[in-house]
This record gives C-alpha cells, sequence and structure tokens, in this order.
C-alpha cells in the first residue's frame, strides 16, 4: 500500500518537473512550390529538446477497413502505439506490411477481432491486404508524441508543446524530399510559432492493383 | 548467186521448217511460263516474308506479354513476399530456383528495393552486387513499375523484364528473362517456316540455321556489317548463304546493346522455286520429247512428200540424159500418184515421138524431118533460092552387068553413105536418090545463105573421098572397078514444099534450077571435067574457090546460055 503511494507520488513529481508551467502552439501551412495547400501531410517534431520529457504511452491507434478501403488511408502514430486493425466490412481481409519499419500480417480475418499491432520503430509502414491489392494505406511511426495532419488546405496546428527548440518536419506520400530534409527548428515559448513548409511534390502516379472497383 | 535456202533441197527445207517451229513453240512456252510463275513466285515470297515479318512481331509481343504476365502473376504471389521480406539470401536463392522451374523461364533474379542482388537462379551473380543501372531494372526503379527490354546478359541474348514486388511498398525486384537463343530461333522458324537470325554488325547471336548452314551463317559475322549496310531495312533483297539463295528482311529490334540489334528473315528462295523448277524440267523434258517425236514424224512426213518427188527427179534426169525408156515405180492415189502417171505418160509419149523422129530421119533428111515436126506437114511449097546438086556414077550399068547383084548393093551402098554423110556434114540434104544417082538441095529447108559454097565444099570433098573409096575397094579386091562420077551444081530458084497427096506427102524442090544441075551433071562427060557448075552458082564461090570458064552452052529445055565453070583442081579436073 505504502508502495503503491510512493509510486503515484513519483509519478506527479515526474509530471510537474516535465510539464512547464505553461505550454506553446506552432501553427503553419503545408504548400506546394506552386502555392497550394497540401492535405494529409504530417508535421512532426522530430526529436524532443533537452531538457523535455515527453509524455509515455501506451498510445492506442485504429486503422478500419471499410468499404475495402483502409480508414484514414494516412495515420501518424507515436513510436510504442499499438494499433487495431478491425475489420467493419462483411469479407475477409487480411492486411500485412513487409516494410522494414515494420513487417507484420493479419492473416484472413472478418468477425473476430485481430491482435493489435505494435510499432516500436519510427518510420514508413505501408498497408496493405494480400487479397485486394487496391488497398492501401500508410502508417508513419514518428519517433516523438507531437504531430499532426494537415488539413484541406495544407494547415497545422500543434498544440500542448513545452517550451523549447523543436526541430519540426514534415512528411508526405508524395513528397520529393526526405523528412529529415525538411527539417525547421522552431522556438516554442509563449506565443504561438508560425511556421510553413514548401514541399516539392511528385506528380501522383497509378499504381498496379490500384485500380478499385473490378469488386471481388 | 542463189542463198544457200534456195539450194536446199526440199526434204531438208520441209524438216527444218517443221522443227524450227516446234523449238520456236516450245521456247515461247517455256519462256512464258518462267515469266508468269517467276513473277507470281516473288510476289507469293514477298508477301509471305512480309506475313512472317508480322507474325514474328506478333511472336516476340506475345513472348514479352506472357513474360510480363508470369512476372506479375509471381511477384504478385503472398509467399514471394513474405520469403523476399526475410532478405535471406539462402532461402531465396532457392526459393529462386523453384520459381524459375515453376515458370519455365531462362533467367530469374530477386533484388531488394534498390536494385541490389538478392538471388539469381541460375548462380551467376553474386548476392549484393547493385543491378540499379541494369536495365530493365534501371526503368523499373525510376517508374516503380513494369519494364521490360532485350539486353545481353553474361555473352547472351535475353528478353528481361523487371516489375516491382509490393508489400505493399516497393519491397524489392523480381527480374525474369528468355533467352533469344538457337532454341528461339528454330522454334520461331518453325512457326513461320522462314530462317531467323538475331545479329549485330558484329556478332551473330542467334540463328535457326543448323549444323553446315549455321557454320556458314555465323561464318560471315565478319560480312554482317557489310550486309545490313548495303540493304535498307525493311526491303526485301536476295541472300546467298553457300549454294542457297533467301529472300531476306532486315529489321532493327529495340534492345538496350552497344550497337543496334537487326532481326533478320531469310525465306528460302529456291525451296519457293522448287515446284518452279520441276514444272520447268518437266516442260523441258515434255517438250524435248515431244521435239524428238515431232523431228522423227517430220522426218518421215518430209521423206514422205519428198521419196516420191526425188524419183521423179531421178526419173528426169534420166529423161534429160535420153533415157526415154525410164518409167516410175510410183503407185498413189494421190496428186503424187497422178504426178507420177503423167510423168509416166508423158515420156512414154517422148519415147514414141523420138522414134517416129529416128524412123523419119531414116526416111528423110534430119532437116526435112525437124521441119516437118516442126511446122507440120501441109501441102504447098515456098519459092526459095538454093544450090541443087546432082552425083552420078559413070558407066554404072556397064560395069553393074558383071557383077552379082548382092555385091553390086553392098558397093553401092557404101558409096552412097559415104558420099551422103559428106552431103549432111555440109548441110546439104538428100532429096533423094535415083539408082546411083543422088540429089541433094542445099539452102532448104533450113535457110543458109552460103548454100552455094556449101554445096562446092561438099562436091570438092566428095570427089577426094571417092579416090580413098576406091583405093579402099581396090585393096580388098583388085577385081573391083574404080568408080568416077560426074557432079552438076545449079544456084537458083526453086519451090520448095511438100508434093504428092494428103495421105502421102514428099517434101522435095522443083524448078528449073533442078533441070539445069541433072543436066549440067549430064554434060560433065562432053567436057572431060568431074565437076560443072553454072554461072550463078560460080558467083557465089568464086572468091572461095579457084574456078575455071569452060565456055557458054544453050542447055536443053531453055532459051538462054548458060556459063560452065569447074574448079581448078587435080582430082576435079581430070577427065577420067
Amino acid at each position: 500500500m505504502v508502495g503503491r503511494f510512493l509510486f503515484f507520488f513519483l509519478q506527479c513529481l515526474a509530471l510537474c518537473v516535465a510539464l512547464p508551467s505553461f505550454a506553446g502552439e506552432i501553427t503553419g501551412q503545408v504548400l506546394r512550390k506552386d502555392g497550394a495547400g497540401i492535405a494529409q501531410a504530417v508535421v512532426f517534431v522530430q526529436a524532443l529538446p533537452v531538457g523535455v520529457a515527453a509524455p509515455t504511452g501506451p498510445w492506442k491507434a485504429e486503422m478500419d477497413q471499410m468499404q475495402r478501403e483502409f480508414t484514414p488511408s494516412v495515420l501518424p502514430i507515436a513510436v510504442g502505439t499499438e494499433v487495431r486493425f478491425p475489420n467493419r466490412d462483411q469479407i475477409h481481409h487480411h492486411v500485412y506490411s513487409f516494410s522494414r519499419t515494420k513487417s507484420f500480417e493479419l492473416p484472413l480475418y472478418k468477425d473476430e477481432e485481430a491482435a493489435p499491432v505494435l510499432f516500436d520503430k519510427s518510420g514508413i509502414v505501408k498497408i496493405g491486404c494480400n487479397i485486394h491489392d487496391w488497398m492501401t494505406a500508410t502508417i508513419f511511426v514518428v519517433p516523438t508524441p507531437y504531430f499532426v495532419l494537415s488539413d484541406e488546405a495544407g494547415r497545422f496546428h500543434l498544440k500542448d508543446l513545452p517550451a523549447g527548440n523543436y526541430p519540426l518536419a514534415v512528411w508526405h506520400e508524395s513528397s520529393l524530399a526526405k523528412p529529415e530534409d525538411t527539417v525547421q527548428t522552431v522556438q516554442v515559448g509563449t506565443q504561438t510559432s508560425e511556421v510553413s513548409f514548401a514541399l516539392e511534390t511528385a506528380p501522383p502516379r497509378p499504381r498496379p492493383g490500384s485500380r478499385k472497383g473490378g469488386g471481388y | 548467186m542463189r542463198g544457200w535456202w534456195a539450194r536446199s533441197r526440199l526434204r531438208t527445207k520441209i524438216f527444218l521448217v517443221f522443227s524450227g517451229l516446234i523449238l520456236a513453240v516450245l521456247l515461247l512456252t517455256l519462256g512464258a511460263t518462267q515469266l508468269v510463275v517467276s513473277r507470281q513466285t516473288q510476289a507469293t515470297l514477298r508477301h509471305e516474308l512480309w506475313t512472317t515479318g508480322q507474325v514474328f512481331q506478333g511472336l516476340v509481343q506475345e513472348r514479352t506479354s506472357r513474360l510480363l504476365t508470369n512476372s506479375t502473376l509471381l511477384a504478385g504471389d503472398f509467399a514471394l513476399k513474405r520469403v523476399l521480406a526475410t532478405y535471406d539470401a539462402t532461402t531465396l536463392m532457392s526459393a529462386a530456383l523453384s520459381y524459375q522451374q515453376r515458370i519455365g523461364v531462362d533467367l530469374l533474379w530477386i533484388t531488394d528495393e534498390h536494385g541490389a542482388v538478392l538471388a539469381d537462379a541460375r548462380g551467376h551473380q553474386r548476392p549484393g552486387a547493385s543491378l540499379a543501372q541494369v536495365s530493365p531494372i534501371k526503368e523499373a526503379l525510376t517508374l516503380g513499375d513494369a519494364a521490360s527490354v532485350i539486353a545481353e546478359v553474361e555473352a547472351g541474348l535475353f528478353q528481361l523484364v523487371a516489375v516491382p514486388v509490393h508489400g505493399p511498398d516497393v519491397i524489392g525486384f523480381l527480374i525474369l528473362g528468355q533467352a533469344i537463343d538457337d532454341v528461339f530461333a528454330e522454334q520461331l522458324e518453325h512457326d513461320t517456316g522462314s530462317h531467323v537470325a538475331f545479329l549485330t554488325a558484329t556478332r551473330v547471336f542467334a540463328s535457326s540455321f543448323s549444323g553446315a548452314e549455321r557454320a556458314k551463317f555465323v561464318a560471315l559475322e565478319q560480312t554482317a556489317s557489310a550486309l545490313l549496310a548495303e540493304h535498307a531495312l525493311q526491303e526485301p533483297f536476295l541472300f546467298r548463304l553457300g549454294d542457297e539463295r533467301f529472300l531476306s528482311l532486315v529489321s532493327v529490334i529495340e534492345a538496350h546493346l552497344s550497337s543496334p540489334l537487326y532481326v533478320v528473315l531469310l525465306g528460302s528462295y529456291d525451296e519457293a522455286f522448287a515446284p518452279f523448277y520441276m514444272l520447268r524440267r518437266r516442260i523441258l523434258l515434255i517438250g524435248a520429247g515431244g521435239l524428238v517425236m515431232a523431228l522423227l514424224v517430220g522426218v518421215g512426213l518430209a521423206g514422205g512428200i519428198t521419196a516420191p518427188v526425188q524419183t521423179l527427179v531421178a526419173g528426169m534426169r534420166e529423161v534429160l540424159k535420153g533415157n526415154l525408156g525410164y518409167r516410175s515405180g510410183i503407185d498413189r492415189d494421190d496428186e503424187i500418184g497422178f504426178l507420177a502417171n503423167a510423168f509416166n505418160e508423158m515420156v512414154g509419149g517422148l519415147e514414141e515421138r523420138e522414134k517416129i523422129r529416128d524412123l523419119m530421119n531414116k526416111v528423110v533428111s534430119p532437116e526435112i524431118a525437124h521441119e516437118m515436126l516442126q511446122h507440120g506437114v501441109t501441102l504447098g511449097g515456098e519459092v526459095r533460092e538454093v544450090t541443087v546438086l546432082f552425083a552420078d556414077i559413070r558407066g554404072f550399068t556397064s560395069f553393074s552387068e558383071g557383077m552379082p547383084p548382092q555385091d553390086l548393093l553392098r558397093l553401092l551402098n557404101a558409096y552412097l553413105g559415104r558420099m551422103s554423110r559428106i552431103i549432111e556434114r555440109e548441110n546439104g540434104v538428100i532429096d533423094k536418090y535415083i539408082g546411083d544417082e543422088v540429089m541433094a538441095v542445099f539452102g532448104t529447108p533450113l535457110a543458109q545463105p552460103d548454100h552455094a559454097v556449101r554445096a562446092v565444099a561438099a562436091a570438092v570433098e566428095m570427089l577426094r573421098e571417092l579416090a580413098g573409096f576406091n583405093a579402099e575397094q581396090q585393096a580388098v579386091s583388085p577385081l573391083v572397078p574404080r568408080l568416077r562420077i560426074g557432079i552438076g551444081i545449079a544456084t537458083g530458084p526453086v519451090v520448095a514444099g511438100n508434093v504428092g497427096s494428103p495421105e502421102r506427102l514428099n517434101y522435095t524442090v522443083l524448078g528449073d534450077t533442078v533441070n539445069l544441075a541433072s543436066r549440067l551433071q549430064s554434060l560433065t562427060k562432053d567436057y572431060g571435067t568431074a565437076l560443072l557448075m553454072s554461072g550463078l552458082t560460080y558467083e557465089q564461090v568464086a572468091q572461095r574457090f579457084p574456078c575455071r570458064f569452060l565456055g557458054q552452052v544453050v542447055v536443053r529445055g531453055r532459051q538462054e546460055e548458060t556459063a560452065l565453070y569447074t574448079v581448078q583442081r587435080d582430082d576435079v579436073g581430070g577427065t577420067e
């Protein structure tokens, strides 16, 4: 009993040390070179500033299979997140990835719940369905818990950041630049910091197996 | 000078015309056949080659697409993705071998997503070696999609396909290859019927030739560039390989090589022409047979037509030579037979006529006989100037009494024969024999301007001949009396013609001149000379013979005087 109390106390102490007295915000826009906003871009903190302790998990996330598509198609998560892949269709799916970041396989399942998959390494994980080639999605595993998806206009809003200098990077599916090459250091203080990214994107190209509509 | 043709025999002409015609027809047939068939075959061959080119393109495309389908299917195989994701070289190596056998390709490589070799079913590629710059992996890497290319791999020509393996992002590449080798070329040959060769300017990669032909074709490597440079692409040309000719077509195939890759399609020209050659041989054979037969028939026919003609010609030669007894032995019912019969009848007629002429010559002099045959025998006559000669043996009656009649006749005939020949030699005509007397006429029926000269010359010759004759008779028998003659010659107009009844005629001369000549003959005894001629005769012969005037006399039965002359010669002048 005493041990439990002691543990709780220590937790509270750590929280007090980790969280500064106030939290900052970063807003901005991800734009193409021609000025158009880029939606579905992941803006994330590449590494935590010295002295800033990250909140720890366990974090959970979900990627549904609905109407023979993955939803969402781009899912940013923090390292250490467990992702569930619930099948909401009336047919079997076989979710897998042989990406170097995470290789896993959820053999054919329909009604029962598949075991959640733990993503313990940062990087890009392409998700596919073995029996439906057009079904693809991307799970972007971010090294820190600070990340956000840009909206339709390419705008993003990162909240609750402790003060510090953050290396901020962006990733998009069709970006020609690697995320580490987009890093911008942003100072987070009491005010909201503004930052914008300009990305060079490749024109979208059809992939074999992306021909949806053939049915099953 | 007549040409050779005109001098040739009828048989040769018929034969030559016959065989020439057949030969012309044969050559014309052969020429026309050759022209038509050759054109047709060439066109067919060109079309076949063109079709082969199309089929060939289709086959190559079909192979590429099959390769692409196979590799795409294999790349989508989940087991492959799973084993690829292990990135375990040994496992991948064995898997590659298994996949290669399953699909039946000649080459199968597996690389990682950057083009580094993970496995090579044939074990040639070193694991880890980068193929990122090698086609078609380079193109597949750039595109993120399947790419295919024809390229050289380890000294061989391959059709290569590279497809990305999605897991679902690109986790590697699968590269499948089919060799473009002799086996493939032979299969194409089997499918299209034309030889196929894949070559660059410096090297023959594959060909459907085998054995000696292959050796010959590969030996062409040095000349390959020349061969390719010489002929425009897609333009058929005739290519000779050893003894065989090929209609060939060169096209370029897109490939990743240092120099352009060509495919040469070779349709055997000789093979295509084989039926035509056989046809030509047969036509020649049939033609030669026909020619020989036609020649034989021609020879027979020409012989059949000309042989009787030859017989007739030979007969005609005989007739020309004078053999009128010749008869052709041709017995036919056609025109030739008619001709032969006509010939025989004609020669028969000639023979009969000749017999008559011969007989006539014995009865009448040849000239009269000729005149009669020429102008027919009609009563009446014409006035002509002639010279008439009478020759008579003196004292014939007296010595004929002492001789046996046979001996007398023999002597007379011998004498008359000798005298007659002399007269005839001078173209005189024996008008008649009156016992031992000869009457001859010069200048009719054939007109002779020198009839007087001829008469006198005959007379002089008769007298000389008589001397010889007497010497001969004496030599045989000294008892035979010497003959002495008197000759009277007169020149002047006479009536010459046929005298007698229409059934029986005599060609003779009548008139005062005849009487004068007879009288002169009688007068020779009185003047002691063997020859007496009238003044008119003298006038015509004075230039040719030395004459002597003997006097003027009124001949019995004539009003005016007649001058008498004789030839001044020893044997004439004597008065024996």
